[in-house]
């Protein structure tokens, strides 16, 4: 097993490199450096200015020292300033990650609430009007487009029930209530998305498993539907949706993108791409370059409990 | 396996192989009716784009202040927006946009992972390791999220949007050409050109290409409805495409949210017209994947 995990995080290692150096690359492929281009377009700075901000920044080094400061930077937690409100990143993002983790995890519960449930159902009533009803739902779920959705709730919230969620954000330490008011319609609609492919999942591996020989033991023993169904076969099913989850963690983090701006709540989502569009590059290369670390961790993180439960894989 | 192709099959199954892959394809649409609920979809598409000007029934940049913000009636069956454009012929264009970005960012996409999936299929050893380790690079970053680093750089646009598209589609593309020209190499006419001293190119389009078109052309189709939606999102996040173009992400973010109480009309058809092509899309792919993996079909 040390072996195997050794393996995997050396695996890990290049990959998070060549991540850092497609997200520093990327923000140094235009014609001239970010700088001039962001104050180049407001026109009103001087040349003078522009010089001592860009040695400021480090911009007037070559590049194999601005990105070995730029790496020192993110492994020693201080990735510098925003060129745009000047606060600290760390700062920003020690108020963004909170809202971010608590948007992902309540769309991760409600998503695994409403799939798995539907996807037994549509596996144990097979072609039913239940079955095709849970389909629909699941195909939905994957062609509707979240800020499509995301729009659509608000709207009706407020033309419906005159309700619309609290603006400004409250943590969930201050006021749970308020918090579950701002969070629970957007974690529903990211929620909603992930449950799409999940459902279909658990649907597809409880028909499997219900042809099992061993499931129709089960049955020939003359043990009760439920207990067959929920303490057999969905304990065998329930594998490879472990790792559909899994692989929507790219999904569910960028759909918090999508999500957060709708709903106006100030996580990394939003952050990125407020970053984006007023061309703060310092805080878009964090932020880009923390999710890559992010998913590449959990990732990892994933093969190792597979490794772990499941022997025949460290042997490979 | 999955990539046995079709003038292949002939020397294990001919009775099937003697069935050209157009008729495959009908014969699953006749098996799932939604197979062909989508492909009907995706003409209606096709042809909204191709004939918007005779479609639309007023041009979707001309502004009718003294009609703002009306609903739905005989004259404007979707409406108007902020500045009296009409909402049906604004989808009817943005039908174009959508179709546009979505062909060629995953033609572009396509064609450069299947470039870079051939030759590391071909080659393996440490060409194979070295793209393989920039594919897995790449991949760490979220679609949506590269997309969008990759737009801000070069300058939020219709073009851009494409073009960063494209990049998010190759590492996927690279790999499933990559397995495909792997396991087409086992073949044993590939081996009997290499043996008679075929040159690498030869082999490479003539033998080996061929295997790999019917998953490349599966993986498109569903790619279509993805790259329809990332761009809509771009748009709806105001760094696609720009004001004025008529653009059903952008319908959505522009007016669409602004105006969502008094008008909901803005926000529910633009969503409708992107939910139905990404719908039918991933449809299309399903249908596709069905009729043409050797798999499914031997069944």
């Amino acid at each position: 097993m040390q072996k195997y995990v050794l393996r995997r995080v050396l695996f890990a290692v290049p990959v998070l490199v060549l991540s850092s150096l497609i997200v520093f690359g990327l923000m140094r492929v235009m014609p001239g450096d970010a700088l001039t281009v962001l104050m180049g377009e407001s026109g009103n700075v001087g040349e003078r200015e522009l010089a001592k901000l860009r040695k400021d920044l480090g911009l007037d080094r070559p590049y194999h020292e601005q990105y070995a400061l730029w790496l020192w930077q993110m492994v020693s937690l201080n990735p510098g300033d925003s060129i745009f409100t000047n606060e600290p990143i760390v700062v920003s993002l020690r108020k963004a990650i909170p809202v971010t983790l608590e948007l992902a995890a309540l769309a991760m519960i409600i998503g695994l609430v409403v799939a798995v449930p539907i996807g037994v159902l549509s596996a144990t009533r097979q072609d039913t009007a239940s079955d095709y009803a849970g389909r629909v739902v699941a195909v939905s779920g994957l062609s509707l487009p979240d800020f499509w959705l995301g729009t659509l709730v608000i709207t009706f919230a407020a033309i419906w029930f005159h309700w619309i969620p609290p603006i400004g954000y409250v943590s969930l330490w201050e006021s749970p209530w308020r918090n579950l008011q701002q969070f629970l319609l957007p974690a529903a609609v990211l929620g909603f998305r992930l449950s799409a492919a999940t459902m279909r999942m658990t649907r597809s591996t409880v028909l499997e498993v219900l042809r099992e020989d061993y499931v129709r033991t089960a049955w020939a023993k003359g043990l009760e539907g439920r207990i067959v169904v929920y303490k057999h076969a969905l304990k065998n099913a329930l594998i490879p949706v472990v790792t559909i989850v899994g692989g929507q963690l790219g999904v569910l983090l960028a759909g918090t993108v999508v999500v957060e701006t709708i709903f106006a709540l100030p996580g990394m989502g939003r952050l990125t791409v407020e970053a984006i569009l007023y061309r703060d590059y310092p805080v878009v290369q964090t932020n880009v370059m923390l999710v890559a670390a992010t998913l590449v961790t959990l990732n990892l993180m994933i093969d190792l409990t597979y490794a772990w439960l499941d022997p025949r894989i460290r042997y490979r | 396996m999955a990539t046995v192709p079709v003038r292949v099959a002939t020397f294990d199954a001919p009775e099937v192989a003697t069935i050209s892959s157009t008729r495959m394809l009908l014969l699953a649409m006749r098996r799932k009716p939604l197979g062909a609920v989508s492909a009907a979809l995706l003409v209606m598409i096709v042809f909204m784009a191709v004939f918007a000007p005779v479609l639309a029934p007023y041009d979707p940049l001309a502004t009718q202040p003294e009609i703002r913000l009306s609903a739905p009636s005989r004259a404007h069956p979707f409406g108007t927006d902020d500045i009296g454009r009409d909402v049906l012929s604004r989808i009817i264009y943005g039908a174009r946009i959508s179709l546009w970005v979505g062909l060629l960012a995953v033609g572009i996409g396509t064609a450069a992972g299947m470039v870079i999936g051939l030759l590391c299929g071909y080659c393996e050893g440490r060409v194979d390791l070295v793209f393989q380790r920039v594919m897995d690079a790449i991949q760490a970053i979220p679609a949506l999220v590269l997309a969008l680093a990759i737009v801000s750089v070069l300058r939020p646009n219709t073009t851009n949007a494409m073009l960063a598209i494209a990049m998010v589609i190759i590492p996927g593309n690279s790999r499933i050409v990559r397995g495909a020209v792997l396991s087409a190499k086992q073949n044993r006419y590939v081996e009997a050109a290499q043996a008679i001293g075929c040159r690498h190119l030869r082999i490479i389009l003539g033998h080996i290409l061929p295997n790999v078109t019917a998953p490349i052309l599966v993986i498109a189709s569903i790619w279509l409805g993805n790259a329809i939606l990332i761009e809509a999102t771009l748009s709806f996040l105001g760094v696609g495409t720009q004001p004025p173009t008529p653009s059903w992400g952008l319908m959505l973010s522009s007016t669409g949210r602004a105006f969502m109480e008094q008008a909901p009309w803005l926000a529910i058809f633009p969503g409708l017209a992107i939910s139905l092509a990404v719908f039918g899309f991933n449809l299309f792919g399903d249908t596709l994947r069905d009729a043409w993996d050797p798999k499914l079909r031997r069944k």
